[in-house]
């Protein structure tokens, strides 16, 4: 169980600015769907303003009428009939804000994906490093997530938000200025008090995430070290570690809980405050016919389209701060360079060999982990690398594959430098049966198609075959059309290496890297594997990276690597005859297990 | 959905709450008050209205604007102690359920771990509880609240004597039947969504992890057309699910907004004849809307309720969980003990097969037992039933005689050291991890101990051990194991396949140092490695979860098959090893990758 780091660190872009800048680029594609979106947002808002104006009118024309002991209906009914032409147009003005917005959006989640993807598979093998690939990961799914629910929620609510604010201020106004200012004096103050109070809570929220994360911790270190606790009658001990914890995230949790909910009262209250001046101070105007009944109704909905506003806002400011740090994230992986790939000259080709000349390679400047390294190949070649762990033997194969470019000598194949070719022709020239099996989430069938997509059912199967896969295969009772599921568990590990060496006979490549393909499998599965593979490096060059003595004593050249450099090379023999490193080896190895 | 269960899984769940009944009782109090205050403010209006600008009453205005500013204050205060209580009230539920289940879970034995997954027992311990717990502060502040409020409004509406009550039935039929039929249709789509996110997330994580082979294989445009595949199809059904979903929130404001143009205009014929008045009609709306916006919160709330059910469940079914493996009578035992197995067979419960099968063999002071055999031939079970991880479902297991059933766990388990093949440490320090083994060891001991285990890489006891140890490498995590083990004085020393984990050198060494353990004890030893076994006073061979045959190395070689082949085969896999075996430099790393969307 790894580690992760616990405590959330708070979510904030590193250059607002920067973060900004790169939004509103990905919505100046819309400019059209987007005037569209803020015209209709604009109208919405300006429609349902009016309406509370109208209904106060009405209400007032009902109170007159029954003072006057003469109601004029017909006005009644045209001022209501009014409103809900308001109302109606105001709906659809702001389904049709949302529904542009909403294409707005995915559209642009859609691109980012494409985008990040893209991006992916053009990375350098440099810039994908393992551990960085779950954040790529969650770059392409939660940080494009938040960006969206971030753009969706800006525009909606504070679009929406500060222009009935506006449009509310206005319509007050033109009632009665004197109430206006008394309504309107309360948000700044509502403000200070959210803002004062959510500074608190968060102080408390953090405290408790961090506690909650070492609870947490503690919990899963225990389950997964149970059979510990309870063969050395440690669960006393245990308990005791587990209440101090439980009990300080109580202690956190529950003030977290109480001061984050603390607002909701004040902001309720603020409002039925704003409720009770407008009454009393509205019946005062009305006395003094400074306003009508209806107004006091009017007032009353504006107050209210007032604070939700705002309380929205408030509430939506952390997500736009995640949706912006989100974007920062994901504009800085698509900053990232790709791999370039200058050269168009196409090679189909071996004819004579692959040679390295003098090769000094490291991934980083100051650390080589290849040294002046120089060897030949000819075409149908078994060459077999041999080293300890670090030695630099996979570095080899990769640098054939130009994952990555030398710091100076060069690899050569019939005679020109790798560099002169394209990449992608070069390494359509490689075939690859690594240790670890990748495969994907479909049918054994396709999976072993991706070694060339246009082929028939027929050459699958004689690839299958010829890879000893074909009887396994036929056993699942689904057969080639057997679904490997998502985590590729459903077969055994065996099985899959076969299906990847199925795969790289059907892609037919010229030359071959066998990296320790059978070192994670049982005795009786690498016989299997062993046989399809000889099968495999027939007639073909081939790149041998293995610890077996069986796999690497019928090369056609050994080489041996230690720290960067080729200490001996030559066939089994003549490395046996030179009775160096490899000599020395092999009898190390063996005496270790001389116990009979 | 069986009901009744449900209510039990309740029952059983709610049962912490038991202690907090005084705050439970103000939290609802607490709320009554805050409901009440807020109900009376639209009447005080109408009043205003009505009584005061009718009759051009100023003292009358202001007298009900002061109790209208107490109701409002004494609300906020209600609100505020509402949600003191059901903070502390809820938190201290979350507290006590996550003790109750740990406590639980630290009496589960072998089977029922792996019967739930501890993975899946840590996820309930933490997470779900906390779903649970969460939902219940809602519950307090804002569930409860809704329809308290929603009937409250209810009954005031009708004490102000209007012939309008119908608007609010057709308003609320108006809401609900086209809400209930988009949530139905609906429905099916999250799940199409569900799975294309899962998809999306299934092809990122594939074309991370193999990018060399895409590389090599020249696949990007393949793999981009992949991924386009299903991020074109999750776009367009996010389109068609939210264009209908959007429709939603403008026609329910417009839905509410009919309203109180129907109440104006039904309330004005009611004004001619002077069935209503105008301050009644402005508290009618205030009513009206309280009431459809309190039950549509609510409709929103009760969505969440199947999920927390999820949770519930989960979490009960750990609480609810009969704990099989108990205490004995007896707490003593007497010097050099003795454990034998007498026909011993163990199945997982509900199982044809069993693992292992009349097992006989017997440990005894100042001999070194060994058992071999192959992966899942069940040498890790035999090994699990002495320290009772599990119990044997046949035979029996006697120390000193007695059935070890009828000894206390800790008594039994006092005398016992056991090492799993999986080193496990905890964090803490050196020190704190030695002493798991020696509760009083002193530094003198500690140190004779890491020594033994040839623990040479370490600067000081007080060097940090990390949660899950992992700023020590597999070999040095087995290694602080053994000293662990070894600290103590024991009867018993079990090893579960301990020296698969160090080369060849280290283990020479750390057993040469542990010989003496034997001279007051007795040591079992798993392994698959012949020479990690080989003098042992007594190898059992085991295949297929029975004893094949038992002896010592030179009389196995002679006599035993299955042993012979062992040996013939590991000699010459060995002699074939050109080096340590060793993990390839194309990182394919799946476990990082397993669970991107774990933080959600």
């Amino acid at each position: 169980m790894a580690r992760k780091p616990r405590r959330l660190p708070p979510e904030k872009p590193a250059d607002t600015r920067q973060s900004i800048r790169n939004i509103f680029g990905l919505l100046a594609d819309y400019k059209l769907k987007l005037s569209l979106t803020v015209i209709c947002g604009i109208l919405t808002t300006v429609f349902s303003v009016i309406s509370p104006l109208l209904i106060g009118l009405a209400t007032t024309a009902i109170f007159e009428g029954i003072n006057s002991g003469n109601m004029n209906l017909e006005y009644i009914i045209n001022l209501l009939i009014l409103c809900v032409i308001l109302y109606v147009i105001s709906a659809i003005f702001s389904y049709l804000q949302s529904y542009s917005l909403l294409q707005i959006t995915t559209d642009i989640s859609y691109n980012l994906r494409k985008d990040l993807i893209e991006k992916v598979t053009h990375l350098s093998m440099g810039g994908l490093d393992s551990n960085t690939r779950g954040d790529i990961l969650s770059r392409i799914t939660n940080d494009v997530d938040s960006l969206q629910t971030g753009l969706v929620q800006t525009f909606n609510q504070l679009l929406t938000g500060v222009v009935t604010i506006i449009g509310v201020t206005i319509m007050m106004l033109s009632i009665n200025l004197w109430l206006t200012i008394t309504t309107v004096i309360l948000i700044p103050v509502a403000f200070l008090i959210i803002a004062k109070v959510t500074k608190f809570s968060q102080d408390y929220y953090l405290k408790q995430l961090e506690y909650r994360g070492r609870l947490n911790g503690q919990i899963e270190e225990s389950f997964t070290g149970h059979e510990i606790i309870r063969s050395f009658n440690q669960e006393e001990e245990s308990m005791e570690i587990f209440k101090e914890d439980n009990e300080n995230w109580y202690e956190q949790e529950w003030k977290s809980k109480f001061f984050s909910s603390i607002s909701t009262p004040l902001i309720r209250f603020i409002s039925n405050f704003q409720y009770v001046i407008i009454s009393v101070l509205g019946a005062v105007f009305v006395l003094q016919n400074a306003i009508a009944v209806g107004d006091i109704l009017a007032f009353i909905q504006y107050a209210k389209n007032f604070t939700t506003p705002i309380e929205q806002i408030t509430r939506i400011m952390n997500m736009v701060q995640t949706a912006m740090a989100a974007s920062e994230r994901i504009f800085r992986f698509l900053e990232v360079d790709v791999e370039e790939n200058p050269s168009k000259e196409q090679i189909n080709e071996i004819n004579e060999g692959i040679i390295f000349e003098n090769v000094n390679f490291g991934y980083n400047e100051d650390e080589m982990v290849i040294k002046d390294l120089s060897f030949t190949v000819k075409k149908g070649e078994k060459i077999a690398i041999v080293g300890e762990t670090g030695a630099g033997k996979t570095t080899i194969v990769k640098l054939l594959m130009r994952f990555y470019d030398l710091n100076s000598g060069a690899i050569k194949i019939d005679g020109v430098n790798i560099t002169n070719y394209d990449k992608h022709s070069l390494r359509s020239l490689v075939g690859m049966v690594l240790q670890d099996t990748w495969l994907f989430n479909d049918t054994i069938c396709n999976n072993i198609r991706y070694g060339k997509l246009d082929a028939s059912d027929e050459e699958v199967l004689n690839a299958s075959k010829e890879a000893n896969a074909d009887h396994f295969i036929r056993q699942i009772p689904e057969g080639y059309q057997k679904e490997l599921n998502e985590d590729v568990d459903n077969i055994s590990h065996g099985q899959k290496q076969l299906l990847t060496i199925a795969r790289t006979i059907l892609s037919n490549k010229q030359i071959l890297v066998l990296d320790e393909a059978t070192s994670s499998v049982d005795t009786r599965t690498e016989k299997l594997i062993q046989k399809s593979m000889d099968q495999l490096m027939e007639d073909r060059t081939s790149f041998i990276i293995a610890h077996r003595l069986s796999t690497v004593r019928d090369a056609d050249k050994i080489i041996v690597i230690d720290d960067g450099h080729i200490i001996e090379q030559g066939t089994h023999e003549e490395l046996m005859e030179q009775k160096g490193y490899y000599y020395n080896t092999l009898n190390t190895q063996k005496g270790r297990v001389s116990y009979d | 959905m069986n009901l009744s269960k449900t209510l039990k899984t309740i029952r059983k769940l709610i049962s912490p709450l038991k202690k907090s009944i005084i705050p439970l009782f103000l939290i609802f109090l607490f709320l009554l008050v805050d409901v009440y205050c807020n109900l009376t403010l639209p009447t005080y209006t109408a009043n205003i209205v009505d009584i005061g600008i009718k009759n051009t009453d100023f003292d009358y205005i202001i007298n009900v604007g002061a109790m209208m500013m107490a109701m409002v204050l004494i609300g906020m205060l209600s609100t505020i102690a509402l949600s003191y209580f059901s903070s502390k009230v809820s938190a201290a539920y979350g507290r006590d359920l996550r003790k109750i289940s740990y406590e639980k879970i630290l009496k589960f034995s072998n089977f029922e771990l792996n019967k739930i997954s501890r993975a899946s027992l840590i996820t309930r311990n933490t997470n779900d509880v906390y779903q649970i717990q969460i939902f219940l502060g809602l519950f307090f502040t804002t569930i409860l609240f809704a329809p308290i409020l929603g009937i409250g409004s209810i009954i005031k509406s009708m004490k102000l004597g209007t012939n309008l009550l119908w608007i609010i039935a057709v308003t609320f039929a108006a809401t609900f039947i086209p809400l209930f039929i988009i949530f139905i249709k609906m429905t099916p789509y999250f799940d199409v969504m569900q799975k294309l996110t899962d998809k999306i997330n299934q092809i990122s994580r594939e074309i991370l992890m193999g990018m060399p082979v895409i590389k090599a294989f020249v696949r990007q445009d393949y793999e981009e057309e992949r991924f386009e595949e299903a991020n074109a199809k999750f776009k367009d059904v996010n389109l068609r699910v939210f264009k209908i979903l959007l429709i939603m929130l403008p026609v329910m404001n417009l839905i509410l907004n009919l309203m109180i143009v129907l109440i104006l205009y039904f309330g004005a014929y009611d004004a001619i004849n002077g069935e209503i008045l105008t301050g009644t009609i402005i508290a009618f709306i205030q009513y009206a809307t309280q009431i459809v916006m309190s039950f549509l919160m609510l409709g929103g709330f009760l969505i969440m309720i199947p999920r927390v059910l999820v949770s519930g469940r989960r979490v009960a079914e750990v609480v609810n969980t009969e704990i099989t493996i108990r205490d004995g009578p007896i707490d003593k035992i007497d010097d050099n003990p003795t454990i034998e197995f007498k026909n011993v067979s163990y199945k997982y419960p509900g199982s044809e097969n069993e693992i292992i099968k009349n097992i006989n063999f017997k440990l005894e002071k100042g001999k070194t037992t060994a058992i071999i055999g192959g992966t899942g031939s069940g040498k890790s079970t035999i090994l699990n039933l002495i320290p009772r991880l599990q119990d044997v479902t046949g035979g029996e297991i006697l120390l000193n005689g007695k059935n070890i059933k009828d000894y206390k766990l800790s008594t039994l388990r006092e005398r016992i050291s056991y090492t799993p093949q999986k080193a496990i440490l905890f964090q803490g320090t050196i020190r704190s991890n030695m002493q798991i083994g020696k509760a009083d060891a002193s530094d003198d001991e500690i140190e004779k101990a890491l020594k033994m285990a040839e623990v040479d890489f370490i600067e000081s006891l007080d060097d940090e051990v990390s949660q899950g140890a992992v700023n020590f490498s597999g070999g040095q995590k087995q290694r602080l194991q053994l000293a662990r083990s070894i600290i103590g004085k024991r009867d018993f020393y079990l090893f579960d396949d301990v020296f698969l984990a160090l080369d060849m050198n280290t283990e020479a060494k750390v057993k040469e140092n542990i010989r003496d353990l034997k001279e007051n004890a007795s040591i079992l030893i798993i392994s698959q490695r012949i020479s990690t076994i080989m003098d042992a006073d007594e190898i059992i061979v085991i295949d297929e979860g029975e004893i094949v045959d038992k002896g010592r190395h030179d009389y196995l070689r002679e006599n035993c098959d299955i042993y012979r082949e062992i040996v013939s085969s590991q000699i010459e896999r060995s002699r074939d090893l050109l080096y340590e075996e060793e993990e390839s430099n194309f990182i394919i790393d799946t476990h990082s990758l397993k669970n991107p969307t774990g933080g959600k």
